[in-house]
């Protein structure tokens, strides 16, 4: 199916578009930004991101690794320290506390690489360098019947060009 | 219905490219110009001292601790004073990056990429004073709990094994946070390079197209990288505090040394930011960019810090008379009129009476006077550590074996070398990698351009 690319200057274009061409059932659409903007991700897919999950599937993670290495580690070789017990949790909670920052990070860049849908070898075609300009690019599939219908949606929507990129 | 065939030519037609953007242009200049003299005579400056540093090191590896200038009571010296002091330096980074982000303050966007690349140097630096000073580099990886034959754990209960789990995590997490944020910005250099610049920045930069699913899960990212590197870098810097006070050492066994150690170090931090950003906009003509207003803004920072370290300066006198406790009174009457004397006042006038002239805002946007004192704080800084750590030691409960430590040419070595390691690694960057967050600086122009009055739907081609 042939890609139509329009290129836009502003995201409220963008936006514009996305969400004319939604409603007129051509959902398999792509922006391409330089940078984030919020009318876009509304336009485009309004759900909360699921990097959250990660984030907060790390950080428990973390949290109960911490607890669990000190304390079993205490107990596994139990040495008086400071006439303290084996398994004391205020200093602990040093150890779980780091370590729950560190494996809430860590899955919070799995969960952008996961989501992101990254790492990837070949970009795609409708994608050009200039959308790491200053401009945006909105990518629709179209069958071959509905390219001029998309394409006028397009450029009444500020699309100042499209082009067409066969696949 | 078919599109009209002259219509589908013309799509499929190659339009001439625009011109890129400005804001690529002027930031991938700064590393994609060849490194001029400057450039290259600093890195060799930097690698001279560098490797009188390194030989110093090698040489104390073959004699042992004893070439430094330790004698007892004193076993902390130099190499500890600047382990705190690069520690500290690293928190202007995370701080500008992450509390910022979440008070959404926009200005941080010009500094933030280098502030961040500095965290990560500066706590590489740190690190390798922890080596340093342990003296037998060689069983360095005793502080880590691995299964050995010894069937032994390390001693959770030591806040110095606190301070070895704060740092690695801090080290991650600030990789981490400067990786993120540099995907973007990688992008726009792999569009635009050829050769091995195309296949590093192709690399890293992961296929990053900069579609709205990725752009999400990238502010996603940001945002709770934010939330989390938050209380971790309040907590870096507490734990290493926390060295001190967890002992019974007068002037360390203090509860103030958490919040007093933190605002040091965002001070120090801001400073190094300044003293290095300074020079660096002026060589490469980021005058528009990183303005005026940046730098007076993070003067207000170091107003604000100066004012808390100066306020802890203060009250921590005031406690120790107050508290009647003697080995208290006589530490900080040493502090203040012992053998450190002039250390002690050149930490009391650097960071806590120098920074006031900040007050004033013809002061504030004064380039050359921001730059010199941001040095002076730098200075401060390192003399604070000082007269912490080794005031502290010296003057103990009992005057029998009190000491006297003065840093010797060895440790002055590795200290200067220090620096250099720091340097260099800030150089390569600044030639390798953006050092200005690009595409968080266009997000600011777009946003601006579409609100603009009177806006066109033409690109502007500055």
């Amino acid at each position: 199916m042939p890609t139509l690319v329009g290129i836009f200057d502003t995201p409220s274009g963008v936006a514009e578009a996305v969400r004319r061409l939604k409603g007129r059932g051509f959902g398999k659409l792509e922006v391409y930004a330089p940078a984030p903007f919020g009318e876009i991700e509304e336009a485009v897919d309004p759900r909360p991101s699921k990097v959250r999950i990660f984030t907060l599937v790390g950080g428990l993670t973390g949290l109960a690794t911490g607890y669990a290495l000190t304390i079993w580690m205490s107990l596994n070789w139990p040495i008086v320290i400071g006439g303290k017990p084996f398994a004391s949790i205020p200093p602990y909670t040093v150890i779980a506390f780091e370590l729950t920052i560190l494996f809430g990070g860590i899955f919070t860049l799995l969960g952008l690489l996961a989501v992101g849908r990254l790492p990837t070898l070949k970009l795609d075609p409708s994608y050009s360098a200039r959308f790491s300009a200053e401009e945006f690019g909105l990518a629709v599939e179209v069958s071959d019947r509905d390219v001029a219908e998309v394409e006028g949606l397009l450029r009444a929507h500020a699309a100042k060009e499209v082009t067409l990129v066969a696949e | 219905m078919t599109p009209p065939a002259e219509s589908v030519a013309a799509m499929i037609r190659p339009t001439p490219l625009p011109p890129d953007s400005q804001t690529n242009r002027d930031i991938m200049d700064v590393f994609m110009e060849r490194p001029g003299l400057g450039w290259l005579l600093l890195v060799g400056i930097c690698l001279g001292a560098l490797g009188a540093g390194a030989s110093v090191w090698i040489y104390q590896i073959y004699k042992g601790l004893g070439i430094a200038g330790y004698s007892h009571p004193i076993f902390w010296g130099a190499y500890i004073v600047t382990f705190v002091f690069w520690v500290g330096i690293a928190h202007a980074g995370t701080l500008i990056s992450a509390i910022l982000y979440l008070f959404r303050a926009k200005w941080r966007n010009a500094i933030n990429r280098s502030a961040e690349a500095m965290t990560i140097f500066a706590v590489f630096t740190a690190q390798l004073f922890l080596g340093i000073h342990i003296g037998r580099i060689w069983k360095a990886y005793f502080i880590l709990p691995y299964p050995n034959q010894r069937a032994l754990w390390v001693n959770f209960k030591s806040p110095l094994l606190w301070d070895t789990f704060a740092i690695s995590t801090y080290t991650l997490i600030s990789l981490i946070f400067l990786y993120v944020g540099l995907i973007p910005d990688l992008a726009i250099a792999r569009d635009r390079t050829t050769g091995w610049r195309k296949a590093l920045y192709g690399a890293l930069s992961l296929g990053w197209q900069g579609t709205t699913r990725q752009w999400k899960a990238h502010t996603r990212t940001t945002l709770h990288l934010s939330g989390l590197a938050t209380p971790l870098v309040l907590s870096v810097h507490s734990v290493v505090s926390w060295d001190f006070a967890m002992s019974i050492v007068p002037t360390w066994h203090s509860t103030i040394f958490a919040p007093y150690f933190v605002a040091g170090a965002i001070f120090s931090g801001f400073a190094m930011v300044l003293t290095v950003m300074i020079p660096v906009r002026r060589i490469f003509g980021l005058e528009h960019i990183i303005t005026d207003y940046h730098f007076e803004n993070m003067t207000r920072f170091l107003l604000l810090t100066a004012n808390i370290v100066a306020y802890a300066y203060a009250i921590e006198f005031f406690v120790a008379w107050y508290s009647g406790v003697e080995p208290e009174k006589t530490s900080f009457y040493m502090r203040a009129f012992g053998p450190y004397w002039l250390s002690s006042w050149i930490m009391m006038t650097c960071n806590g009476i120098i920074p006031q002239l900040f007050w004033f805002k013809r002061l504030r946007t004064h380039i050359p006077t921001i730059f010199v004192i941001s040095t002076l704080i730098n200075v401060g800084m390192w003399f604070e550590r000082y007269v912490i750590i080794i005031e502290g030691l010296s003057n103990e409960y009992d005057p029998a074996v009190w000491g006297r430590y003065t840093p010797n040419l060895y440790e002055l070595t590795i200290v200067a070398g220090s620096f250099s390691f720091f340097s260099i690694l800030f150089l390569i960057f600044l030639k390798l990698f953006p050092v200005i967050p690009i595409s968080e600086v266009k997000e600011l122009i777009i946003h601006d351009r579409a609100h603009a009055p009177g806006h066109g739907s033409h690109a502007e081609a500055h």
